[in-house]
């Protein structure tokens, strides 16, 4: 009888060898059996395979321990435990490129046979490139070894179902097969056989699973697990540069005070952007393709509202430096240069503080205590706010000799216009300007036919706000359609719960007084229709008039809102105002734009991230540091890899999400908003939105790795992962179990 | 009939898809299968398998598995199963419904060790798990032994007189996963050998009925009371079975006891499995060396074959019992019924159990060799000993 042993990995087709020999020994008349050794290995894995045939019947139902000839199909497994109870002057047959004489010191008592049985499979197209199928190729060699005519493996080869390439190979591997049929030591002392382990194993009681034998299945991979982050889209379009998943993620385990931290990292006003901000972040949110974006706007709002956070000083600074103008933009570079250390001074021209966020938005959308409670924040930082100080040209040339630094953030300031024929009169009135006397409450409009023109936040503003001042009537002209308004949706959705008729494809043209008896002067607003043109430079479609369609609308008041530009008077003529640029450069002291008056951007989130980037680029300028601001959670940068890609809904695993709609939170009934300044939107009552997020590319340790892991090698320590690569089989399961894809599996290299 | 290369389970999935296709021009195959190493190649086999009358209804657990199996074999299909180790233990509950209905569904095991400590390997304790069921139990020896005995137990089970379930195991491993020549049958010999299944109380749509339903005791008595008629009528319909096999495939699936050189024997060694074959080696050297041992092979285990083991053992005094099973706080599973047939009938017989082969360990011929030196120089039966662990010795690591 002769028996064979062969060594080779999982996948490699070890035991169809074993079975291609036996079955061309049984096709010569020969009792065969062939078998593996299996266990809990898989691809990859070290495994056996035997066969034994006899002109006899075989009796013998064990293990092979003495066997004839070894055949190793894995060059990476060579090594001396090969020859364990190998008999002497038996062959080796091994899959490798070199020749037998480069094996003979190492196993001096027996025959060697090579074969490159890698490369003829791979040039056969045998299994794939990184696991090529080697076995009918070494079925060719082992007739050349054994002395069998290389037609009794082509018919046992076809016996089985093996045809061309596998022909092939069998014959190339037999042509090529490099023989050594001496041993350098046939006299030699033989190898001692290691025992079969008879003695007694260990107790499970006494720890067993400890005390089991280790079996190192990390060298079974050809693929290994990583953790590979990448950008949420909500924290790469933040305008504020908010970590819009960091603070989610806190939120999502009820802890309020971690998300407002992660919150003041980049935004002094959580509370107004929960409820003045357009979320460009929703509009971008992976959860739009399953059920609906998250509700980040609310939850932003909700850590604002209810949470605590201490925020001081880093450092004492001795530079000081002068801010002009008190809205986001100013007093957000305000904040974070106080958190640097620095004494801010920031001069007002208005007898408040807040720009925009007080006089520009009504109270039921921005209630002025919350405006006023997050200024305070930055007050108690040790912010001074000089209110009534107007700066001009003078004096922002004296500001530039008193401080180290000049920041000027005044806005938007003036508005644009639109001369329909009698502006100037009381007839026509500014956005800006009603929304300021509405804050200041010196207005009324009772019984009058409002009309508003513009598409934007203060058009929706003003529209409403005349509503809730005793309009009659309130209607918003608009020469675009509802998908070119810039004005919050929501907050359109809400005029027109309202009653506030929108007019869409309407330009106003001309506006004449119509005589009345009354004391109440009446006005008639020529308007034309519009139709969508060509789409712009920047996309939007031009509208065009349409001819012959002119109409009338009856008025009392007609207020415009289309926008306003910077005010750049106070710098020299020609200045380029724009953000980093410094301005004045004749100065030894830096004096930069920020917010609106630089970028033209016109959110609050806009003006917070200009001025918080101008702040940090201030304190660069002033110490020498480098810091630099990254656009998603830098919180978690550190932790391990990131790939610089925004994670789309094609990198997420949403099937593994269960639906589930937004939590929209309640309104105040429509009836009652009409006679009050109260605010519409009530807020969310807990943190259940926050669950919503699926933390697109960012790990938020949900642990379904570690859980699903069937070997139990991988384990999270604080935030990160830790993959035990000795125990690693590389079998993906963590990869494809993790719900943002935040797994990679890479190749290895052989 | 052609001679082929395959595996145990291959050999098994064979007989069990053509056992079922013969009853085509009846009630047609039907049966519930789910896969577990290492019994997985018989589901692949009997899964590609073209029916032309019922199918292979692929289920989430080996419990549903049967729970088709017995639905198929009441509307008078022949109805078939596979599985192993913790698989049979999560079936158990309807394979013992299986036997108390009386349905002759034919199961092959594949005897693996049950977990945990987790173990794929060959040990017979699964199925011995089940011994107290009403099932038919036989224990092979090669890839042809599997292959026929499930044949032939198809028809022993469908035979009017016997109805009950049949089990054919084979080791893990040893036989289900070792390729070697095997006779495999050809469709119409085995359309000759099993008649279409005639399942007397089988169930019809225009005839309702509930089956399984209470029974006074006087009710349940007698229905336990039939079966243990049925298991005494096995070895005589197991010989019919077993000569009209020889009639059709011209072969012997063997018989229910098989005896080797004991005729003289002073010593001999009952085995099951595996086993048997090296234990068999072992003997025939040892007659050669002119020692008087001898060997009885053990296949059918349900019915117990008391009187046929007894005669088979005929005058020896010294009998060693090979267990690859361990029951828990009772020795050996065959050693039990071994020294139970011989209660009261021979009280100069040294019948002691040796426990080999555990939880997948290698029973080479050296190990036999020791069991019988220990036989033969032991003065009285003792404990069960262990084969594999050096008695005495402390665990050390």
């Amino acid at each position: 009888m002769i028996e064979i042993r062969i060594h080779g990995r999982g996948g490699q087709g070890g035991v169809t060898l074993a079975k291609l020999i036996a079955t061309s020994r049984f096709l010569d008349g020969l009792s065969v059996q062939a078998f593996g050794l299996y266990a809990a290995e898989r691809s990859g894995a070290p495994i056996q395979a035997f066969c034994r045939f006899s002109a006899e019947p075989i009796t013998n139902r064990n293990l092979i321990y003495e066997p004839d000839h070894v055949i190793v199909l894995d060059p990476t497994l060579i090594a001396p435990a090969l020859t364990s109870g190998l008999k002497p002057g038996g062959w080796i047959l091994l899959n490798t490129p070199q020749a037998p004489s480069d094996f003979a010191e190492e196993f001096a008592d027996y025959r060697i046979a090579t074969v490159d049985a890698t490369t003829i499979a791979r040039d056969n197209g045998l299994g794939t490139r990184s696991m090529p199928i080697v076995n009918t190729a070494l079925a060719g060699s082992v007739c050349r070894m054994l002395g069998f005519p290389l037609e009794e493996m082509h018919a046992a080869l076809d016996h089985l179902g093996f045809q061309g390439p596998n022909i092939s190979a069998a014959t190339r591997a037999h042509d090529e097969a490099l023989l050594l049929d001496a041993p350098r030591r046939p006299d030699g002392e033989r190898l001692a056989v290691p025992p079969p382990g008879e003695a007694r194993g260990p107790s499970i009681v006494k720890g067993a699973g400890a005390a089991m034998p280790a079996i190192k299945t990390g060298a079974w991979a050809t693929e290994q697990p990583r953790r590979r982050q990448m950008i949420p889209p909500c924290n790469h379009v933040c305008p504020a540069g908010n970590n819009v998943q960091g603070f989610l993620n806190a939120l999502a385990h009820d802890d309020v005070d971690k998300a407002l931290d992660i919150l003041l990292r980049s935004t002094p006003f959580p509370s107004v952007c929960g409820r003045a901000c357009p979320a460009p972040c929703m509009d971008v949110c992976n959860r739009v393709e399953l059920d609906g974006a998250v509700n980040v706007r609310q939850m932003e709002r909700f850590a604002g509202d209810r949470g605590h956070a201490d925020v001081g000083p880093d450092a004492r600074r001795s530079e000081r430096i002068a801010i002009v103008g008190s809205g986001p933009a100013g007093l957000t570079a305000a904040f974070h240069l106080a958190r640097f250390g620095y004494r801010v001074e920031v001069f007002e021209a208005a007898d408040e503080p807040g720009g925009l966020l007080t006089a520009g938005i009504p109270e039921f959308r921005l209630p002025e205590d919350v405006v006023a409670r997050e200024i305070r924040r930055i007050v108690d930082l040790g912010v001074g706010i000089e209110t009534n100080r107007r700066i001009d040209r003078p004096s922002l040339l004296y500001l530039t000799r008193r401080y180290d630094a000049v920041l000027v953030a005044t806005g938007l300031q003036k508005p644009r216009e639109l001369q329909l024929g009698l502006n100037g009169t009381q007839a026509v009135v500014q956005g800006i300007d009603f929304l300021d006397h509405v804050h200041r409450g010196d207005v009324r409009v009772d019984g009058e036919d409002v009309v508003v023109i513009g598409g934007g936040n203060t058009a929706m503003d003003a529209a409403r706000s005349a509503l809730r001042l005793g309009a009659a009537s309130v209607r918003v002209v608009y020469r675009r359609t509802r998908d070119e308004m810039p004005a919050i949706g929501e907050e359109v959705d809400e005029a027109l719960e309202e009653d506030i008729r929108i007019d869409y494809l309407t330009q106003p043209i001309v506006l004449h007084e119509v005589p009345t008896d009354g004391a109440r002067r009446l006005y008639r607003l020529t308007c034309r229709r519009m139709e969508p043109g060509e789409p712009d430079e920047s996309g939007r479609r031009a509208p065009l008039e349409v001819p012959g369609s002119d109409f009338d609308l009856a008025c009392h008041r007609i207020i415009l809102a289309l926008g306003q530009s910077p005010d750049v008077s106070v710098f020299p003529e020609g200045t380029e105002v724009r953000e980093g640029a410094q301005l004045l450069g004749l100065l030894e002291t830096p004096v930069f734009a920020v917010g609106d008056l630089a970028t033209s951007e016109g959110t609050v989130a806009g003006a917070i991230g200009s001025g918080r980037r101008s702040a940090v680029h201030i304190h660069n300028a002033l110490s020498g540091d480098s810091i630099e601001i990254t656009e998603h959670a830098d919180a978690l940068r550190d932790v391990d890899e990131w790939m610089d890609e925004v994670a789309g809904a094609g990198d997420m695993k949403l099937h593994l999400f269960e639906r589930q709609a937004a939590v929209e939170g309640g309104d105040l009934p429509v009836e009652v908003r009409r006679s009050t300044f109260d605010e519409v939107h009530m807020g969310l009552e807990d943190t259940t939105e926050a669950a919503r997020c699926m933390s697109c590319g960012v790990c938020n340790e949900c642990d379904v790795c570690c859980t699903y892991c069937p070997e139990g090698m991988l384990r999270r320590v604080r935030h990160g992962l830790e993959f035990d690569y000795t125990y690693c089989k590389g079998c993906g399961v963590c990869a494809t179990e993790c719900p943002r894809n935040v797994i990679r599996m890479s190749q290895l290299s052989s | 009939m052609t001679v082929q290369v395959v595996t145990g389970n291959q050999a098994a999935g064979h007989a069990l898809s053509l056992a079922a296709e013969a009853n085509r021009t009846a009630r047609g195959a039907a049966c519930g299968i789910y896969p577990i190493t290492p019994q997985t190649e018989i589901v692949e086999y009997v899964a590609k398998f073209p029916f032309s009358k019922g199918r292979v209804v692929p289920v989430e657990s080996e419990h549903s598995a049967m729970a088709v199996s017995i639905g198929a074999s009441l509307s008078g299909a022949r109805a078939f199963t596979a599985s192993s180790a913790n698989g049979l233990a999560y079936m158990a509950e309807n394979v013992m419904v299986a036997g108390f209905y009386r349905l002759p569904i034919v199961m092959v095991a594949v005897n693996r060790t049950l977990g945990p400590p987790w173990n794929i390997w060959a040990d017979q304790g699964d199925t011995l798990m089940l011994r107290d069921f009403p099932w038919l139990q036989f224990y092979c020896e090669t890839n042809q032994e599997v292959l026929d005995t499930t044949l032939l137990a198809f028809r022993l089970a469908e035979d009017a007189r016997i109805l009950l379930p049949a089990l054919t195991c084979m080791d893990a491993f040893i036989v289900s996963h070792t390729q070697t020549e095997t006779s495999m049958p050809e469709q119409d010999q085995v359309d000759r050998y099993l008649p279409d299944l005639r399942l007397p109380h089988r169930m019809h749509y225009d005839e309702a009925r509930t089956v399984g339903g209470l029974a006074w005791p006087h009710e349940g008595l007698s229905m336990r009371l039939e079966i243990d008629e049925a298991m005494k009528r096995t070895p005589a319909v197991y010989e019919a079975c077993r000569q009209a096999f020889i009639d059709i495939f011209g072969r012997d699936p063997g018989d229910t006891i098989q005896p080797y050189e004991t005729d003289d024997a002073e010593t001999v060694v009952v085995a099951t499995g595996t086993m048997a074959t090296t234990a068999r080696e072992v003997v025939r050297k040892r007659r050669e060396a002119g020692r008087k041992v001898g060997l009885v092979k053990l296949k059918l285990f349900r019915p117990f074959p008391e009187e046929r083991l007894r005669d088979a053992c005929g005058s020896a005094n010294r009998i060693a019992v090979l267990d690859r099973n361990y029951a828990a706080g009772a020795g050996g599973v065959f050693w039990q019924d071994t020294r139970a047939a011989f209660q009261g009938r021979r009280d100069d017989l040294l019948i002691q159990n040796y426990l080999a082969g555990l939880c997948g360990g290698d029973v080479t011929p050296a190990v036999i060799e020791t069991i019988l030196d220990d036989l033969e120089t032991r003065e009285a039966a003792g404990e069960p000993v262990w084969m594999g662990i050096e008695s005495g010795e402390e665990v050390t690591q």
